[in-house]
């Protein structure tokens, strides 16, 4: 098993990269190896990230070096199960949970404190996505498609779209139907700090729920309050 | 042409389609049908005719639910066999086929989801296809990446078709992610050598509309 995680920039330092491993320690039952993914490798788990899409950087298409990951064999990990992390998350339930999925496709985030309806609105406005990428979980290779598909297309993509996932919402995920490229999370999996768990009824902000297995600090590119989050992290 | 043949067959099916809509799209629709939307496709067709083109087969790119110019196209050309609209938007397609009915049921009109950025327009469903479109009509380049893109992957299937697009200086929403500040500019984006026709407009909303036509 593999948990990775991804930091580049001034962001987020250090601490995080070895909170989120703590965390992952104390909350994953079943043996893994962790790695970080960085623009500035110092450790042994660290990988360095490439800069081959650098050049096409045009302060669009936010948090495009998650995606270098998606070809997980550029980074020379071997093993067939990945588990991908954003740093800034509090895992309250065993990861193993991930890692007994089916997977027949890949996981990831669907936002379920998102409006549908909204999210359908403003699918052509390039807005409101429901799909968040900040916990994916694949197979070795399962992946290779989109990062295909970004090579293939690069200057639109980064030219179009805003985020990746709101990349990943126009290309892998059919809001309509269950044709999906991505499995997504059930509901009550993932819920969001700022956000909530559920549209409409479990909309709370705020709120710790320690019967989800993970709580993500995602809040639409606005600054996060970081000092908020490692308050959390001592619960 | 200063107007919409406002006909009891277009009235059926507008009224049908308005009375349809999902509450959530309602807005959207209106957002469609305001004065800005009819003086920019009005423009199309008189442009259109003063330099005596008699379109076939049309292809028209995110023309969202084309319930101005699809009619516009038909009340005006006699040669026209066929409209297909490209769209990304799923919630389009119900009520796009609502608004054109009249024109679904004789197979004159279709939409497909396509992000044309992506992938080339359609070849093949329709027997007018085997005879490739001669005509692109995107008036929403300010929604997408440069049309030299466009024609890129459509090279093997289009022969040197008529090229109208519209686009505006509007930068004020966060989906016009390729405004123009000129025709030439519009131009320039899709490799249009051959320019019969230039030209931009105020439109009734304060923006200015940029149009080219060409190959």
């Amino acid at each position: 098993m593999n948990i990775l995680c991804v930091n580049w920039g001034d962001k987020y330092g250090r601490e995080y990269v070895e909170k989120l491993k703590q965390q992952c320690e104390e909350n994953c039952s079943v043996p893994f190896n962790f790695y970080c993914l960085t623009d500035k490798p110092t450790e042994d788990y660290d990988r360095q990230l490439p800069t081959t899409w650098d050049k096409y950087e045009n302060g669009k298409f936010w948090a495009y070096k998650k995606l270098y990951m998606f070809n997980e064999s550029q980074f020379g990990i071997t093993g067939k199960n990945f588990l991908y992390l954003d740093l800034d998350v509090i895992i309250h339930q065993d990861l193993k949970y991930f890692f007994e999925l089916p997977m027949d496709n890949p996981w990831i985030v669907r936002g379920w404190w998102n409006d549908i309806e909204v999210c359908k609105k403003n699918f052509a406005k390039f807005k409101s996505t429901p799909i968040n990428s900040s916990i994916i979980r694949w197979n070795s290779n399962q992946l290779i498609e989109v990062y295909n598909h970004i090579e293939k297309n690069i200057d639109t993509i980064f030219f179009t779209y805003p985020t990746i996932d709101n990349y990943l919402n126009h290309f892998f995920y059919d809001m309509y139907g269950d044709k999906s490229f991505f499995n997504i999370f059930p509901i009550g999996d993932v819920y969001s700090w700022y956000k909530g768990n559920v549209f409409p009824d479990d909309m709370e902000s705020k709120k710790l729920r320690k019967e989800c297995k993970v709580c993500l600090f995602n809040n639409s590119g606005e600054t996060n309050d970081v000092e908020e989050l490692k308050s959390l992290w001592n619960i | 042409m200063e107007y919409l043949k406002y006909t009891p067959e277009l009235a059926n099916d507008w009224k049908n389609a308005l009375s349809s809509s999902e509450s959530y799209l309602f807005k959207r629709v209106m957002d469609s049908m305001n004065q800005s939307q009819l003086e920019s496709k009005l423009w199309i067709i008189q442009e259109l005719i003063k330099l005596k083109i008699k379109p076939k087969r049309v292809a028209i790119l995110a023309g969202w639910y084309a319930q101005y110019i699809v009619p516009l196209l038909y009340d005006n050309f006699e040669s026209l066999q066929f409209v297909e609209n490209y769209e990304i938007d799923q919630d389009v397609i119900r009520l796009s086929y609502k608004f054109n009915k009249r024109l679904k049921e004789d197979k004159k009109y279709r939409i497909t989801i396509r992000n044309v950025m992506f992938d080339k327009i359609q070849e093949g469903w329709h027997p007018v296809h085997k005879l490739g479109m001669d005509t692109i009509i995107n008036c929403s380049c300010e929604h997408m990446y440069p049309m030299c893109r466009f024609r890129e992957i459509n090279e093997s299937i289009l022969k040197n078709p008529l090229y109208i697009l519209q686009s505006s200086n509007d930068r004020q929403y966060d989906d016009h992610i390729n405004c123009v500040d000129g025709v030439d500019e519009l131009t320039d984006q899709a490799n249009i050598v051959d320019v019969m026709y230039s030209g931009e407009k105020q439109l009734s909303n304060g923006m200015t509309r940029y149009m080219v036509i060409g190959r």
